[in-house]
């Protein structure tokens, strides 16, 4: 514990030497300094994490980019908002998050089964063999939990974003909040379960803080999920970005038309794919972005 | 050791040990057991001719008749082609052996409120030694009338028989004229000679053949027997008439031997000091827990529901109830799952008693532990058992209903496709199995070629379709008094409907998308024998179409 007196004085050390520091120092340029800057922030900002390198890609390279460590963080909460999009979203969220574990598996069995070579030369060919059989009966999916408030939550429909027949649980009817937020807290404890999504609407700071610490022992990737429309009506945003959270990344996420329209209607809908407007409002770490006419459905990704 | 009523023992019989106390045997023989006991499930067969068969040699046998068949002709061993010949009406239901002996022995414990020793023996009959229980029902033909009274209660023709001896109350209630026959009791072996003298050898309890042995030389009653030296007969019969004889006549011992009680799957614990703070009773809790998991072990099983009563002082109880996915005797995840609901025990003035009971248990697959108990066999089981937890603890705070996996089901109507099973139900939950080898009991996958939506409306919400231009089908819709211009469509998906379930209009399906991008699964019910392509049509709708919006799409 740092007194109150300390820490100013630590902080004063700290900005005299920023300020002194390029002159009595080796010279360093703007970028070096921001650079280092950042890492310090990001340090700082994520301490506590369980793995360092635990992210998950979206597997879309435009997002990706755009996110620290080219990824979503595991172990912590992310909350999603919008019309049926954001459902479709967190599905194909889910489905990358089983995915992303399933290879973290393989890759661990790849690692032992080299290990146990025991002739350098054959220890590669061992290894992958070792990988592959991990793939296999290793194929330990880990389990998808959906907290939904009412009960239509479609599977088939789920299963183009990537979520196998029979991988998911759902929970359904969860109508109070408290119900909701403790069960997620409960699922986010579990090591078994590799992603939860509540439909709480939105999690306030303490609420946020407990799930947060519940889903940093574990890795688990936690989306909460606001259903009220978050389209942004008559050019007024619905929901204001001000107010403090604790979940780590927000997304609004809502349908985008397809292609131009065309007047006899006579277009498929599902002509060009499921094309959504992905926002991201808030990202601990990175910056807001927005992306238009984004493809999640899992066919139409790699 | 041997009782002074007990007559010497004749010279070449094996060493005899008389009875160590006096006896008092009431045989209570069920000459129809197997078709009355099925005939209690099924009306019909208590007033028809009803027959049990068995399969020998790729026939159909005959093996216990009912009264009414039995009368008919109908008897044991008789092909049942035979029997159908002669009575066409007959009423056929496979033999179940194992489950008459098991509804024998649950009669035999329901019977253990007559005295604690009661042995089934045999097919159809029950020895209850009552001897010290009569004067608890007013004497012993009042306990042999209320033992009557109930199993006729429950349907069921009953012999009865009171002897000194299981074999002699055995061979008059099969054999004797009077019902209930009675044999004085501390006669010793003369009176019981005399009461089965004119009884045939067959109610000695002989194997078929030796009965035919002793007939075929015209020893065909007891009286017959019991002249004859015991050597001669063991010389050319072997010891069994002689062993029976003498069980019979009480020269040789033939114990009852008790059902033992199941074992109990409650534990309770009674405070000298009525305890009231939390932490009491959680310790409490843990002991019981201890207990009962204990016993649990001992059997096998696991519970799958338990109950924890607490008696207060003021006479209330407070009863707290808990579920489990899968049958469970760890103490840790029971105790998790009372801890939860602890708090609803209201101690009032203080709680003097707390039961803990299963209602429902089930038997576990054992597993391997190595030396720290945990289980042999990786992580799989680690996980299962963790997400099993989670379950349990899901369950219990919303209802065990509430959760499910929804599983491919083949049907084409949306909202039959996908019905949620149990969480855990199936090969999944098998210890030792890993998931992955149990994949193929949801290997079905719903079809890739359908579009389906995320939110599937339930039921279906109507909706008012404007078509005011000619250019397609759907240009628009009105959905709670907002309208959606429509700028795409794709359909019609046609689904009949399930005639073998119900008669409902056909369905015809249409994915449109509206000008903010929203897609929607909208399905005209009604028929309409253009197939929705906006032709007009070979066919006039019959009934006005009704639109409905089905489900949402992502």
């Amino acid at each position: 514990m740092l007194t109150r007196k300390a820490a100013v004085a630590l902080a004063y050390t700290g900005f005299v030497r920023y300020l002194v520091g390029p002159m009595t120092h080796v010279p360093k340029t703007k970028q070096n300094i921001a650079a280092t800057l950042r890492r310090t922030i990001r340090g700082i900002e994520e301490a506590g994490a369980p793995d360092d390198k635990a992210r998950l890609p979206l597997g879309v390279s435009r997002i990706d980019r755009a996110l620290p460590g080219g990824g979503l963080r595991l172990g912590c909460i992310h909350e999603v908002a919008g019309d049926e999009a954001a459902t479709g979203f967190c599905a194909a969220l889910l489905a990358r998050a089983v995915a992303n574990g399933r290879r973290r598996g393989g890759a661990r069995a790849g690692r032992t089964g080299a290990l146990a070579g025991r002739t350098g030369a054959r220890a590669a060919g061992t290894g992958a063999q070792a990988g592959r059989g991990g793939l296999r009966s290793g194929d330990r999916q880990g389990a998808l939990l959906w907290l939904a408030q009412g009960d239509d939550l479609y599977a088939p429909g789920l299963v183009r974003f990537g979520i196998e027949a029979g991988q998911l649980l759902v929970v359904s009817r969860l109508r109070r909040r408290d119900d909701m937020l403790w069960a997620m807290e409960e699922a986010l404890r579990c090591r078994a379960v590799r992603g939860v999504v509540a439909e709480a609407g939105e999690v306030g700071l303490a609420a946020g803080r407990r799930l947060m610490l519940a889903a940093e022992g574990t890795g688990v990737l936690g989306l909460v999920l606001s259903r009220r429309d978050g389209r942004r009506r008559g050019g007024k945003e619905v929901r204001g970005g001000a107010e403090v959270r604790a979940a780590v990344s927000r997304w609004r996420v809502t349908a985008a038309p397809g292609g131009p329209p065309i007047p006899d209607g006579r277009q498929s809908p599902e002509a060009d794919g499921t094309r959504w407007r992905v926002e991201l409002l808030h990202c601990r770490g990175g910056r807001p972005a927005e992306w238009d006419r984004i493809c999640f459905a899992s066919r139409d990704v790699q | 050791m041997s009782n002074k009523r007990t007559a010497p023992a004749p010279p070449g019989a094996p060493a005899l040990t008389g009875p160590r106390l006096a006896r008092r045997i009431l045989a209570a023989w069920l000459p129809w057991w197997p078709t009355e006991r099925l005939a209690r499930r099924r009306p019909e067969a208590r007033t028809l001719p009803f027959v049990t068969v068995a399969e020998s040699r790729n026939r159909l046998i005959i093996d216990a008749a009912n009264p009414l068949a039995t009368r008919a002709g109908l008897t044991s061993g008789m092909p049942l082609a035979d029997a159908r010949a002669v009575v066409p009406d007959v009423v056929v239901q496979p033999a179940d052996p194992t489950g008459d002996a098991l509804a024998l022995e649950s009669l035999a414990r329901w019977a253990d409120r007559f005295t604690p020793r009661v042995m089934p023996d045999a097919r159809d009959t029950i020895f209850l030694d009552i001897a010290g229980c009569t004067r608890l029902f007013g004497g012993e033909e009042a306990l042999t009338l209320s033992l009557r009274a109930a199993l006729e209660n429950f349907g069921l023709t009953v012999r009865l028989a009171l002897a000194d001896t299981p074999g002699a109350a055995w061979a008059l209630a099969h054999y004797g004229d009077e019902d209930p026959a009675v044999v004085a009791t501390g006669t010793g072996p003369s009176g019981l000679s005399d009461a089965l003298a004119r009884l045939p050898v067959a109610a000695l309890r002989l194997s078929a053949d030796v009965v035919d042995a002793l007939v075929s030389f015209g020893l065909d009653r007891i009286s017959a027997l019991s002249v004859l030296e015991p050597i001669e007969l063991i010389r050319r019969f072997g010891m069994e008439p002689v062993r029976r004889l003498q069980q019979a006549l009480g020269q040789v011992d033939e114990p009852i031997i008790p059902l033992r009680p199941p074992p109990p799957r409650e534990a309770q614990r009674a405070f000298a000091e009525p305890i009231s703070r939390p932490a009491d009773i959680r310790a409490a809790l843990d002991g019981l827990l201890d207990d009962l998991c204990l016993s649990l072990s001992r059997t096998g099983e696991g519970a799958r529901r338990l109950q924890l009563v607490c008696h207060r002082t003021d006479g209330d109880r407070r009863t707290l109830t808990i579920g489990t996915s899968r049958p469970l005797r760890r103490k840790k995840p029971l105790m998790g799952l009372f801890a939860e609901k602890l708090d609803r025990v209201e101690p009032g003035f203080g709680i003097d008693e707390i039961v803990l009971a299963t209602d429902v248990v089930e038997t576990i697959d054992e597993l391997q532990t190595d030396w720290s108990g945990e289980a042999v066999g990786g992580r799989h089981t680690a996980d299962e058992e963790e997400l099993a937890d989670l379950l349990d603890r899901l369950g219990n705070r919303f209802g065990f209903g509430r959760i499910g996996r929804p599983v491919p089901q083949q049907s084409w109507l949306p909202e039959r496709a996908a019905p949620h099973r149990p969480p855990l139900a199936g090969p999944e939950v098998r210890h030792g199995v890993s998931p992955a080898a149990a994949r193929p009991a949801v290997a079905t996958d719903w079809p890739e070629d359908r579009r389906r939506p995320l939110r599937l409306l339930s039921p279906p919400e109507p909706i008012e379709v404007v078509t005011l231009e000619s250019g397609g089908p759907l240009p628009r819709f009105r959905r709670q008094g907002r309208l959606h211009r429509l700028r795409a469509v794709e359909g019609p998906e046609r689904l009949e409907c399930e005639w073998w379930r119900e008669e409902a209009p056909r369905r015809d399906y249409y994915l449109v998308e509206d000008e903010m991008g929203c897609r929607y699964w909208l399905f005209r019910e009604g028929a309409c024998d253009s197939a929705g392509t906006g032709d007009p049509g070979h066919g006039q709708p019959v009934t006005a179409p009704r639109w409905f919006l089905h489900g949402l799409f992502g």
